[in-house]
């Protein structure tokens, strides 16, 4: 399971990549024996095809949109790091930033979208302090303090798992809590959202990679989205874009007999960006203002969009041509919407499925109603922080009657 | 609530073999209830033509010849002083761009899909489209005439406006031989009936503005014309690759050896000679390929088989498309296409497949417009398009959508 760094994105010393495998290895060891069969293999050699095939999903946030609708979507997907923590779970996570013009005013310079997995900078930063900083410096342009990577003047001092345990608290967040420190909250370094990680990926195909079928009438088809997602009793994955599109690429290859395995290098891409949308005086955006990093050609995990620092102009002067009318870019929301990312996966040949490994679902598959997920009831309650954070001065609007200015 | 007539999704329903779509224009000034009644007085007489009932010959039936009529709203029509309904989100996003003033222009920034040099104004604009099918072109040219004569008949003696002007109508025709003008098939792939409800169907969101609109759908129309001059420069071998299907058989081709494109082994079956032959059905729709050539064909940047095709992130479509051929002034006479006709959830799916560089992005028809001239030829002009909102059947409203006026 030699598995290269994400995207080649790093010329690692070998024992850092054997660091990076071995995580893998004990993510997978985790999941195979709820989730392994013969129709995932965690090395992409033993699959037999080396013809990679990507998996894609749009990166903006499903769940606001069949919450809220689409303008609420956009709004909380844009407040910041707030919005970024409960929203960004399409394993696509962005950051606006932000720069004062000439005239004092603070203002949209650019948006950084990373795809990039959270457990190979964890395994970096537990391992190699100096990589991990080397990393930083090159993508923000500025060496961090050790202490902003680690609390502490000295990483070294400490055991790899306070290491690890340091730099998630500050700079990758995960289970505990978004991260509480700047440099990947004010930038966005690679994913943090709790649900974008290496598990979930895994998790997600090893899911549908099952022989599941139907009965329709005395002949076995493919089950159904509905019927997998709520045969194991989460409907509210089914909502979302990654979910579905991955689990069930997996579950389309498992049908036909196919094992299905991650193509080297394993990573989260970001696979197509539909930058003529964006206008800058009608005209296409300059080169300058779309730049793909943090991987080999086709292998990106890293889209800034807008100006560089030199550059006096922001990216609030470009507009989205999405319908008939232009509108200014406000945010990252715009840019993702027009990102589609997800893996490479590669497929082995059809083989015969033996009767007893097909499973046959007798769950309903009638359609899912999204807009009632529990977790609805999460993003409801950001509507209300939103709404309260937002809420200006109170004005007067007549007798005994007032209204926010905000 | 249930999807109005017209849309021919349930199993073995095949559309009439006639069209006409036709718009209709509000007076300058018009208010919401005066466009409205008028309206409901169309609408009555369009039910009486559906049953055979003609305004001027009472008592006289004329045959029906399975006619339906089908309503959608334009942004326009949202914005007539006195409207009830917001325009719904998916319009502002999902609608086309205006010619350029002095002829042409993309019809969806990103896209390479351009409006015809000649075409100045887009005449799929109005207020209200409707769409006519029927199995006869009496019938659905009866309901122009029979539409003029109602909107005549409703002219102001004193002003001479009527509140609602017919401005332009399309004709198309269905074929039985599954091909389209480049005598490529067309078509073949489209939905599996099953696949269909949950791909058209407007599904609930969160946002309560919108919940008039579920059950209803969006209606997509280009009426494209094909430079069939340019598609004969092309040899035979070039032209499958940017369709991705063999010429004569459809056969999906999957990849490019020494002599030339190769079709999915086995297809067309033993006995039959195009794909649209019964027992020929596995292979209408093409697999997955990993030859990068093959991958920019059309039926491969139009459907990436991302499952299931009721997630709004597969971008798959409903397709009830009629082509056309009309006299046109410049050589060679005529002018020959497309009236494309798409049903969808949220035209967000066709301007995405439209824009987005992996799928038809930048491309007219198919292949790569960096390195293919062919590929990047206007084989394909839009003479006009609009995106409607087609709202549900609602029991209480005497047509549908009779809430955005009263």
């Amino acid at each position: 399971m030699p598995y290269d760094v994400p995207g080649r994105a790093d010329d690692l010393a070998p024992g850092l990549v054997k660091s990076w495998n071995d995580r893998i290895a004990a993510e997978f060891a985790r999941l195979e024996p709820s989730f392994g069969s013969r129709f995932f293999s965690i090395d992409p050699v033993a699959v037999g095809s080396t013809a990679r095939v990507p998996v894609t999903w749009f990166g903006d946030p499903a769940e606001p949109a069949f919450c809220l609708g689409a303008a609420a979507a956009q709004r909380l997907s844009d407040w910041d790091e707030r919005g970024r923590a409960v929203l960004h779970n399409e394993y696509c996570e962005y950051a606006a930033v932000r720069a004062v013009d000439a005239d004092g005013r603070r203002r949209l310079k650019r948006v950084q979208v990373t795809t990039e997995l959270r457990e190979y900078w964890v395994t970096l930063a537990r391992s190699s302090p100096d990589a991990v900083r080397g990393l930083v410096t090159g993508i923000t342009g500025t060496e961090p303090a050790w202490t902003d990577l680690y609390g502490v003047a000295d990483p070294t001092a400490l055991s790899e798992d306070a290491r690890e345990s340091a730099f998630a608290a500050l700079v990758a967040g995960g289970q505990q809590g978004p991260p509480s420190g700047p440099l990947n909250t004010r930038n966005a370094l690679f994913m943090s959202h709790p649900i974008n990680g290496l598990d979930d990926l895994l998790f997600i195909i090893m899911f549908g990679a099952r022989p599941l079928f139907t009965d329709r009438a005395g002949t076995l088809e493919p089950a159904t989205k509905e019927q997998i997602f709520r045969e194991s009793g989460s409907e509210h994955l089914a909502c979302r874009h990654a979910d579905p599109a991955a689990a069930m690429a997996a579950h389309g290859a498992a049908v036909s007999g196919r094992t299905v395995g991650f193509a080297d290098p394993l990573g989260m891409y970001i696979q197509s960006f539909a930058r003529d949308v964006f206008l800058l005086d009608g005209a296409p955006l300059p080169d300058g203002w779309v730049r793909f990093s943090r991987g080999d050609e086709g292998l990106h995990q890293r889209l800034e969009v807008g100006p560089p620092d030199d550059d006096p102009r922001f990216l609030d002067e470009a507009v989205t041509a999405e319908g008939a009318t232009d509108e200014p870019v406000v945010g990252g929301h715009q840019i993702v919407r027009h990102v589609e990312v997800g893996p490479f996966v590669v497929v082995g040949p059809q083989t015969p499925l033996a009767d007893g490994e097909r499973t046959v679902l007798t769950t309903s598959d009638a359609p899912i109603v999204c807009r009632e997920a529990t977790v609805c009831q999460s993003i409801e309650q950001l509507q209300r922080e939103f709404d309260a954070a937002h809420a200006g001065p109170l004005r007067r609007v007549g007798p005994r009657r007032t209204e926010p200015t905000g | 609530m249930t999807l109005q007539e017209g849309v021919y999704h349930a199993p073995g329903a095949r559309p009439g073999r006639a069209l006409v779509l036709f718009f209709l224009q509000a007076a300058p000034g018009a208010d919401a209830a005066t466009v409205g009644a008028a309206l409901q007085r169309l609408w009555n007489v369009w039910r009486g033509l559906v049953r055979g009932a003609v305004v001027d010959l009472p008592g006289h039936p004329v045959p029906a010849d399975a006619l339906t009529v089908l309503l959608g709203y334009g942004q326009k029509a949202f914005t007539l002083p006195g409207a009830r309904r917001a325009v719904p989100a998916a319009l502002l996003t999902g609608s086309f761009r205006s010619p350029q003033p002095m002829g042409g222009g993309r019809v969806v920034v990103g896209s390479g899909l351009s409006y015809s040099p000649e075409v100045r104004q887009n005449p799929a604009t109005e207020e209200i489209a409707v769409q006519v099918v029927a199995e006869t072109q009496l019938a659905v040219n009866r309901v122009v005439v029979e539409t003029w004569k109602a909107t005549h008949d409703g002219t102001d003696p004193a002003t001479g406006v009527a509140p609602l002007t017919l401005t332009a109508f399309y004709q198309g025709f269905q074929r039985a031989d599954g091909r389209s003008w480049i005598d490529f098939h067309d078509g073949v792939s489209n939905l599996r009936s099953e696949e269909r409800a949950g791909v058209i169907t407007i599904k609930p969101t969160g946002d309560d503005e919108q919940d008039w609109l579920v059950g209803g759908t969006y209606l997509a129309f280009l009426r494209l014309s094909v430079d069939l001059a340019r598609w004969r420069g092309i040899d035979r071998a070039a032209q499958e690759l940017l369709v991705g299907r063999d010429k004569l058989t459809g056969a999906p081709i999957t990849a490019v050896g020494a002599d030339g494109p190769v079709t999915v082994a086995g297809c067309p079956v033993a006995g039959t000679t195009e794909v649209i032959e019964p027992g020929n059905e596995a292979f209408r729709e093409p697999p997955d390929v990993t030859d990068p050539v093959v991958d920019l064909s059309h039926v491969q940047r139009a459907n990436h088989h991302a499952r299931p095709a009721s997630d709004a992130s597969s971008l798959r479509i409903f397709r009830q498309g009629y082509e056309f051929l009309e006299p046109h002034g410049a050589a060679p006479g005529f002018r020959a296409g497309l009236n494309f006709v798409s049903f969808q959830d949220t035209p967000d799916r066709v301007v995405r497949i439209l824009r987005q560089p992996t799928w038809l992005g930048r491309t007219n028809f198919g292949g790569d417009p960096d390195v293919d001239p062919a590929a990047a030829a206007a084989l394909l002009s839009v003479q006009a398009g609009g995106t409607y909102v087609v709202p549900p059947v609602d029991p209480v409203e005497p047509f549908p959508g009779a809430g955005i006026f009263a």
